[in-house]
């Protein structure tokens, strides 16, 4: 089966990085497993589609800001809950959605059987600055040890990741 | 007086809104363009080794980071004072000319084509790629999707990366191409040229044969007369990633002729106290506000403002497009809005070719990428053409090239003042006494969505959906109706 881990965000945007910081630190814990493989993108929509072709169950882990957003409240989606917006613009024309429906109809056997997307609510993310704010960085820390056990029930857990 | 706020717009990069003001009758008074600005870029380079640049810039935008790093890369030779060997231009301007195709495809197919192909007035539902691909059929839609994703790989074998590309240095690219790899991209640029003609053909059949849209193209309300800029080569054909700057006057007159370390001569910024956008203009012309015309400094640099400016282009197939567009829309310069749909399809056109023939440069392949820097490092300033319009990027450093200022002239910087104007001319055609349809704000819409806008597009935030809010507010801006798209 080959598994990836997808990390969206930019990493110098401050809390918008929380996806990439996440892939990191699961990839420290996990990187020995030969059927994970982790990518880190900083893009969306066709792009972001494009990556996780082929592969046969995906987790991505982005940031989160709408409305209701509290600072570093972890979130589950899959891509169905995203089907509201499949119709909706977005950043260059199509979003997640929207590209993946269009993958689906062009290309089905390349559609990931299962995809899975974890995000961690972000406040701001419109300065330039490196590193996470404390609730965000709490709560991608407590998102690895959530993914690294969800890929890798018997890995040794409680482990702090050794950079950021 | 009404406002119409249009909040955000739909299909833009990053977020924006638009502001419609509107009299007692319920006509356009005014049209205001605003958008968020991300903040604190410059004391984030601050004290950085400016090599960084290229990789650091390229961050700041999900859509162009290829223009960004190019234009850091240039503006590294000129920091350093090193010229790059003639292979390692020729490698940069490939892997360019990739990114073009890409990008201009995805800009036609996604963006633009839903309004011409579905119609502005087509349910929103179907008025997106989806609906596009339903009606023009799957086999155009796998086309688009090889078309684009080869393009993209051309950039990541020369680049490294396929969307984050690294390749560039001070004096010229970290890598050569193999042999293998040239031929690979020989084969791409030829099947990305009869793409390019296909989707011509495409615009021919949907939009030039429909005489409705042609005099939507034609009509005053999408007509903008300002002066154009753009890069040209030494014999003044249109280039994307070197040259000197043109500028031409509303009646194609040549008003300006410069090199990139020369921009502040002839650029200025006004500023505006109800945004933070910047307005560039021409600083020998001068800031009359948001007004066309001769006296007013307001230029435009899109697709159609590199063709305005330019003699024609550099490569044949492209060279009869560029005659047949100015021959079907009386002569140069056009100015109007739509036909930078056009102008984009002939660029789209030039650079498949002008990968097929670089592919095909004996130099391609050298070993001799680059020239080591050896100059102390101080200041440069790099251009090239993003497909959003004229990107400049200017640096200075201390003695160890660590950097002491920033200072970035963006695409769509460029058009802020157009855009604005432009909205507001469709809007006083769209919009009379106070009727505000879904369909009417589309076309307003339309009208800065041909300059492929692109703002503030650095965060990657979920849901990543911008919905369409338009809000109508009294003379005494009292909300009156609140309407919101999904």
């Amino acid at each position: 089966m080959k598994r990836l881990l997808l990390g969206i965000g930019n990493t110098i945007m401050g809390d918008d990085g929380v996806g990439i910081y996440v892939a990191r630190w699961v990839k420290e814990r996990l990187q020995s497993r030969p059927d994970l493989q982790v990518k880190e993108l900083g893009v969306s929509g066709f792009k972001l589609v494009e990556e996780i072709l082929g592969y046969d169950e995906v987790i991505i882990v982005d940031s989160y800001g709408a409305e209701d957003s509290d600072a570093g409240r972890i979130r589950e989606f899959g891509p169905e809950d995203f089907e509201d917006t499949l119709h909706a613009p977005s950043p260059h024309g199509a979003n997640f959605a929207t590209a993946l429906e269009l993958y689906r109809s062009l290309q089905p056997d390349r559609i990931p059987k299962r995809i899975r997307i974890f995000t961690v609510d972000v406040h701001r993310t419109d300065a330039f600055e490196e590193g996470l704010s404390k609730p965000v960085r709490e709560a991608a820390l407590k998102l690895t040890e959530t993914i690294v056990r969800e890929i890798e029930p018997s890995d040794q857990c409680g482990q702090e990741p050794t950079r950021q | 007086m009404k406002t119409v706020t249009i909040d955000p717009i739909t299909r833009l990069e990053g977020h924006g809104k638009i502001e419609i003001f509107l009299n007692d009758e319920g006509n356009v008074e005014n049209a205001y363009f605003q958008v968020p600005e991300l903040r604190g870029f410059e004391k984030f380079c601050e004290g950085r080794p400016v090599e960084e640049m290229p990789d650091i810039t390229s961050r700041i935008c999900g859509v162009c980071p290829e223009a960004h790093h190019m234009a850091a890369t240039k503006a590294l030779d000129a920091v350093f004072h090193v010229d790059p060997p003639s292979a390692a231009k020729k490698l940069r301007e490939l892997l360019y000319s990739a990114f073009y195709v890409a990008d201009h495809t995805t800009h036609f197919y996604i963006l633009a084509s839903p309004d011409f192909i579905m119609g502005p007035n087509a349910p929103k539902a179907e008025r997106n790629i989806l609906g596009v691909i339903n009606k023009v059929g799957l086999d155009v839609g796998s086309s688009v999707i090889k078309h684009r994703s080869d393009a993209l790989d051309v950039v990541g074998m020369i680049g490294g990366r396929r969307i984050h590309p690294t390749c560039g240095v001070p004096g010229g690219v970290s890598k050569p191409i193999t042999e293998e790899q040239r031929a690979k991209i020989e084969e791409i640029a030829k099947s990305e040229i009869e793409f390019a003609q296909l989707t011509l053909k495409l615009f021919d059949d949907v939009v030039l044969s429909n005489k409705e849209y042609v005099n939507l193209i034609k009509s005053d309300f999408y007509t903008t007369p300002t002066y154009y800029m753009g890069l040209v080569d030494d014999q003044d054909r249109v280039n994307f990633y070197d040259g000197k700057i043109k500028v031409v006057d509303p009646e194609g007159n040549e008003f300006a002729r410069y090199s990139a370390a020369e921009y502040q001569q002839h650029l200025a910024e006004h500023v505006e106290p109800w945004t933070y956008l910047k307005y560039p203009y021409l600083k020998k012309v001068g800031w009359k506000g948001l007004v066309g015309g001769k006296d007013s400094g307001v230029y435009r640099a899109t697709p159609l403002a590199r063709l305005n400016v330019a003699e024609g282009m550099a490569t044949p197939l492209a060279q009869a497009e560029y005659n047949r567009m100015y021959e079907t829309l009386g002569g140069k310069p056009i100015h109007s809005t739509l036909a930078t749909h056009w102008a984009r399809l002939i660029e789209l056109l030039y650079a498949a070719e002008r990968m097929h023939e670089l592919s095909r440069d004996p130099e391609i392949t050298s070993q001799n990428v680059r020239t080591i820097p050896t100059a102390i490092p101080d200041e440069g300033v790099g251009i090239v053409e993003a497909p959003r319009g004229t990107l400049t990027h200017h640096y200075t450093t201390d003695g160890r090239g660590l950097v002491k200022s920033v200072n970035l002239i963006v695409g769509t910087t460029n058009n802020h003042a157009a855009i604005s104007m432009s909205i507001k001319q469709a809007a006083q055609g769209l919009i009379k006494k106070g009727e505000v349809s879904d369909g009417l704000l589309n076309m307003v819409e339309m009208a800065f969505r041909a300059y492929d806008p692109c703002y503030g597009c650095a965060t990657h935030t979920l849901p990543g959906q911008m919905p369409l809010e338009v809000s109508i507010y009294s003379n005494e801006r009292v909300l009156l109706r609140k309407l919101r798209r999904p």
